[in-house]
């Protein structure tokens, strides 16, 4: 499937066959979202992460496997086999990759060697779910299994995903990784529905509802990352980028996020740098999968209203019509 | 003689045309709404659907939302209007009556030739059950669907058991819409309410089935009087013409309401 084809002209007919609706809902701006009291951000500073390099995995990586790792359930022997395309995902034999995201590894850290100022330098990137403002993958999850919290945290319940991955399709960065042979899928439709479980960081939900920090802020010896209130990190954030005269990534993108990454390197740069592959995400701009169905949306929010209304129009029409008929009777009579 | 009975042309007025619209937007987009909600769970690429020729949006969760939403403006006005209107109007013919749960099972009885049908109103007693079963299964997804809506848009991180709640009532109640959909069909496909099929097309039934099977609503039209219907089927000339060319089709127009009352029936007509 041609996706940019399909998408252009899928766009272009959604924008012809709902003119009205479109113009119905437009009035109504997307608002922000997640921006509550209680949510946190993540900042994430590229000038000060050094990747570890006296340590084999580094720390921020290791200290998310040793917390969640134990969590992440094995497959099932033989794992079912998905009709009708069969395709299976299983990570398990492969619990000790740490250079890309999988379902055992929810953190890992991508590395650009770019120029700068004519000096090659290496640039250290954490790479995690970003946490969006308004998450495509939670709010469109048939099942509700992947939900974003009041604490900002995109939290997908093992217990209740089917692992259809629709989560991954929408991602601008492809994040949740799939483990076939796992969840409740086993129990209802092993083969003909489901395929796994997704997963993927969840923010250490757990943690910062005790007031903690996520494992891998605790953990980086450089303090490189740094939670707090979502307001102070972005404040800190914009302070940071400004004063190394860097840029940002993670405000606008796909709508807002709450994880802000502080470079001194432009993210072009960065982007053209990395490699990236399944499990290795780009750093390019990305609008907001949710806003493209903003116009829709607000037009269904009114419908009750229009519909409330044309059923006392109607009634009143109905009504005056019919005096008038029976005055044209009278008169007639 | 009430304007609804259309002595020359062997029918009666069943439904106006604000009725038929009202059934018809509902149909519709709620068929939209079956397939744009199934697209929205992660089947179409799995099971090749979107390799068929113009069905490759069907992988495409973000546009089958978009036109989800599209199906759910009319669902749901089409619905609320219809509450409105005919509740302002005080028209409950619709409505369960007591007893209709006994009588459901005398009809169905019937079909199978046990025991006779009793005389019906303009709706069957199952036909008044099943509609407030609709009612309810519309009511519970437009309610679940709003709240659906207002998290995508507005409230990501709407309370959890919130979502939950709205997320699985939408799911169960999908699966009913879909049940209760195939029960509505299966229902005109029984031989005696077939007559009834013209009805949801034109407005309109053949008299004499009328006459026959739905003689308390005959007595209701007939108590109206002289009284002008306020809310006629206004049809044009053309559509005159084409409702009386439909009457040529015998077969169809004949369809006995029963073997017995067959020929009995088809002497008024002709």
């Amino acid at each position: 499937m041609s996706d940019k084809k399909n998408g252009i002209s899928r766009r272009s007919f959604l924008k012809a066959a709902g003119g009205v609706t479109i113009a119905a809902g437009m009035g109504i701006p997307m608002p922000a979202h997640a921006k509550k009291p209680g949510a946190y951000a993540t900042l994430i500073d590229l000038s000060l992460c050094d990747g570890c390099p006296h340590l084999d995995t580094p720390a921020c990586v290791s200290s998310c496997r040793a917390k969640n790792i134990e969590r992440i359930p094995g497959p099932v022997d033989p794992i079912p086999d998905p009709f009708p395309r069969g395709k299976i995902e299983d990570w398990s034999k492969d619990k000790d990759v740490v250079g890309r995201l999988t379902p055992y590894n929810w953190l890992f850290i991508q590395t650009a060697q770019v120029e700068q100022d004519g000096v090659k330098k290496t640039v250290h990137v954490p790479r995690r779910c970003m946490h969006c403002d308004n998450p495509a993958c939670a709010t469109i999850c048939p099942f509700a299994a992947n939900h974003k919290h009041a604490t900002g945290a995109v939290v997908i319940d093992k217990d209740l995903c089917f692992g259809g991955a629709k989560c991954r399709t929408v991602c601008p960065w492809d994040i949740p990784q799939r483990q076939s042979g796992v969840g409740i899928y086993l129990d209802i439709t092993p083969t003909l529905a489901g395929n796994g479980v997704m997963f993927k960081c969840d923010l250490c939900q757990d943690r910062l509802l005790q007031g903690k920090n996520p494992a891998c802020v605790d953990a980086c010896p450089q303090k490189a990352m740094l939670t707090g209130p979502r307001e102070e990190i972005y404040k800190e954030a914009h302070r940071r980028a400004e004063e190394m005269n860097g840029s940002l990534y993670g405000e606008e993108e796909n709508g807002g996020t709450s994880t802000l990454y502080v470079s001194p390197i432009p993210f072009d740069e960065l982007n053209a740098a990395i490699e990236q592959g399944p499990g290795k995400p780009h750093l390019k701009p990305v609008t907001s999968k949710m806003a493209e169905t903003a116009a829709f949306g607000n037009s269904v929010l009114l419908a009750p209203l229009v519909g409330l209304a044309a059923g006392i129009a109607a009634v009143k029409g109905a009504s005056s019509k019919n005096r008038g008929e029976e005055k044209e009777k009278q008169e007639n009579e | 003689m009430s304007d609804r009975i259309l002595e020359e042309q062997g029918l009666v007025q069943r439904h106006t045309l604000v009725e038929l619209t009202e059934h018809w937007a509902i149909a519709v987009s709620g068929i939209v709404l079956v397939f744009t909600g199934l697209f929205e769970l992660p089947i179409a690429k799995r099971y090749y659907i979107t390799d068929l020729p113009g069905m490759a949006w069907s992988g495409d969760f973000i546009f089958s939302l978009n036109l989800h939403y599209m199906a759910s403006v009319i669902f749901i006005a089409a619905s609320l209007f219809h509450v409105v209107y005919h509740g302002l109007l005080g028209e409950k013919g619709m409505l369960p009556k007591k007893g209709d749960l006994n009588e459901s099972i005398q009809v169905i009885k019937s079909f199978f030739g046990k025991g006779e049908e009793p005389p019906f109103h303009k709706y069957l007693p199952e036909q008044r059950l099943a509609y407030i079963g609709m009612a309810f299964i519309i009511a519970g997804l437009i309610l679940s669907g709003l709240v659906k809506t207002y998290k995508n848009l507005y409230a990501p991180d709407l309370s959890y058991p919130i979502v939950m709640l709205a997320t699985w009532t939408h799911n169960v109640f999908f699966v009913l819409f879909i049940l209760a959909f195939i029960a509505h069909m299966a229902a005109i496909i029984i031989k005696p309410n077939r007559p009834m099929v013209r009805g949801i097309f034109t407005g309109r039934v053949r008299l004499d089935y009328a006459r026959h099977r739905h003689p308390l609503w005959m007595e209701e039209i007939a108590d109206e009087g002289a009284a002008t219907p306020a809310r006629q089927l206004d049809l044009t000339d053309d559509e005159h013409q084409t409702a009386d060319l439909s009457e040529t089709d015998e077969e169809e127009n004949n369809e006995p309401v029963s073997s017995a009352q067959e020929q009995e029936e088809k002497e008024p007509l002709s």
